[in-house]
């Protein structure tokens, strides 16, 4: 396992594909964050907080993180090397292991990048309120979970299809489908429980309060129980949660324990079929 | 006999398609042993199951004495090495850098033998060139330098000269021949390049519809494919009486057809047959080559089906 994750680490060193995400993900957090200041100096009326831009990078890696799976674990197959691993002697459960090991690592390393990237920019301009530093380190962590789990989901997706292009293509178009579908959940579950009724007198042409109107799109009972459930649990449901620091989530250790639950299954389920599987 | 590898019943099904049945296999060792069928008889299949990339549906094989369902199977497998199919090598990564990713994943902690390695399958000048824009020969040499880099006594080599140019075949055979013959490593080589086989291999298997049709040794395979004369006449009875008469070694094909496996004098042979009212219809030398032995070999397999 050790010789798999020593040669898995240097191929990742040589990756361009991971290394341009790096340099992506790091400017892309330099820029957010200077957009931020600017906007907020600009037109704001109010501080500068370090968090409005700081969990951006979740959304990102719903994305980055299919297409560099795909790619990296895609080439074991195209390239054929992944017979060289077995040729060798070692087992299918090492050789899926490692691939997940050090596709977590690029996919922290991802998060990580971001992170700084804002850090460099926001650590002389912004205040950091220490009342929610515990909340945002949480949340941190949160993330990292959640892209570990998505890690795994495309590793499984990698390794059981032995066609890159394919891969990509479906992984890519998942992260899509599953972004658009929390996005979804995410606006139901926003919806107001009452509008705000107000009239228009038409004799003195003022606005008038009346009575609160019930929104009839509001979820209830069973139904905003079981849209909760795949916001939370979905990781394209925590990414855009997170992204908008963890508003509608209901606590961040049931996030992770989820995403916990995401890495075991899909790990567990993606070795065995793994095993099984005729190798070209 | 020592061997290397040796297969029993094996059988390898897809869904409905049998791409191996009753399968067996004998590669002595310091052998080449040149695994001939033709495109889909099964000798992929064969090689990627002794390889560990798909499992047996039936049977067994054994590498080194060790069952393949016996966990020492793994530890085997570090002493062999494999090209199957196309070479695996990092498209991305230069001739070193792929020999370093192996040396990494066998687990050896030193790159000092990678440009002695290189120098033996002459890409020791690729310098920074990526294997991707390596011509097909490079690429297939700096398979088995990857397939070399444990120092494997036992390599398998899946159609190596598939796609080569005249030298780069050439270079390969070259290569082979060097390797068994300074390093005593055990080749299995398939093709269906018969010509170039028989130029290699000292052990010979023919397979055919996933099934092992006859395995010989070279020697065995020159026996029958050596020089004769094929003489057509109006009696075979009088032709064999007469050979009896000189002492010489024949075998009748039909009625009136016979090889004879010796140096004749036809004017000799001529004057018997008239005394015995035989007349010679034609007269030809014949020496079968391996491709035509093959051909005969199979298409008694189908026969025989």
């Amino acid at each position: 396992m050790s010789r798999l994750l020593s040669a898995d680490f240097a191929k990742l060193k040589k990756n361009k594909f991971f290394w341009i995400c790096m340099i992506g993900m790091f400017l892309f957090g330099v820029f957010m964050a200077v957009m931020d200041y600017i906007s907020t100096r600009q037109y704001g009326d109010y501080e500068a907080q370090i968090t409005n831009i700081l969990f951006i990078y979740a959304l990102t890696v719903a994305i980055l993180i299919p297409a560099f799976v795909s790619l990296f674990v895609g080439t074991e197959y195209s390239d054929g090397t992944i017979r060289n691993k077995m040729i060798i002697g070692h087992t299918r459960t090492c050789i899926y292991l490692s691939n997940i090991i050090v596709c977590s690592a690029a996919g922290l390393g991802f998060c990580i990048s971001y992170i700084i990237g804002v850090l460099v920019i926001a650590l002389p301009f912004y205040t950091i309120d220490p009342v929610i530093l515990q909340g945002t380190v949480i949340l941190v962590l949160c993330s990292f979970v959640m892209s570990i789990a998505f890690t795994a989901l495309c590793v499984m997706t990698a390794l059981l299809c032995q066609n890159k292009a394919l891969t990509s293509v479906i992984n890519i178009l998942a992260a899509c489908f599953l972004l658009v579908i929390s996005l979804y959940i995410m606006s139901r579950l926003r919806e107001p429980e009452v509008y705000s009724g107000y009239t228009l007198s038409p004799e003195t042409g003022e606005i008038e309060m009346s009575e609160d109107e019930p929104n009839p799109d509001y979820l209830r009972g069973t139904e905003r129980e079981l849209y909760q459930f795949f916001n939370d649990f979905l990781p394209t449901g925590q990414a855009v949660n997170i992204s908008g620091q963890g508003e509608l989530s209901q606590s961040p250790g049931l996030l992770a324990a989820y995403s916990a639950s995401i890495i075991i299954v899909s790990t567990g389920v993606g070795m065995f079929v793994f095993k099984k599987k005729d190798i070209k | 006999m020592d061997y290397i590898l040796t297969a029993r019943s094996l059988g390898k099904r897809y869904k409905n398609f049998k791409a191996l049945n009753d399968f067996f296999i004998h590669v002595p060792k310091g052998a080449i042993y040149g695994f001939v069928g033709k495109n889909g008889a099964g000798k992929t299949t064969f090689i990627r199951l002794v390889c560990g990339l798909q499992e047996p549906s039936a049977g067994s094989y054994a590498i080194y004495g060790t069952e393949n369902n016996d966990p020492g199977i793994a530890r085997c497998r570090r002493r062999m090495g494999a090209v199957v199919e196309t070479p695996s090598i990092y498209q991305d990564m230069t001739a070193e850098d792929n020999l370093k990713e192996q040396y990494r994943i066998i687990g050896l902690p030193s790159f000092d033998s990678i440009p002695e390695l290189l120098r033996l399958v002459g890409l020791e000048n690729t310098g920074k060139k990526k294997a991707k824009h390596f011509s097909l020969g490079m690429k297939q040499r700096l398979g088995i330098a990857i397939a070399l880099a444990g120092n494997p006594d036992f390599l398998i080599l899946d159609e190596p000269v598939n796609g080569l140019d005249p030298q780069g075949i050439i270079e390969v055979r070259e290569l082979i021949l060097k390797l068994n013959r300074e390093k005593g490593i055990t080749f299995l080589i398939s093709s269906h390049i018969l010509d170039e086989l028989s130029r290699l291999a000292t052990h010979y298997g023919f397979i055919d519809s996933g099934h092992m049709i006859k395995e010989m040794s070279a020697a065995e395979l020159d026996a029958a494919c050596r020089k004769c004369i094929r003489v057509q006449v109006s009696d075979v009875r009088a032709l064999s009486r007469v050979l009896d008469e000189m002492n010489l070694e024949y075998s009748i094909l039909s009625d009136t057809m016979a090889d004879i496996f010796a140096k004749i004098n036809i004017s000799q042979l001529a004057l018997a047959l008239a005394d015995q009212g035989c007349d010679i219809i034609s007269l030809d030398e014949r020496e079968e080559s391996l491709e035509s032995y093959y051909v005969n070999l199979i298409g008694g397999g189908n026969r025989n089906e």
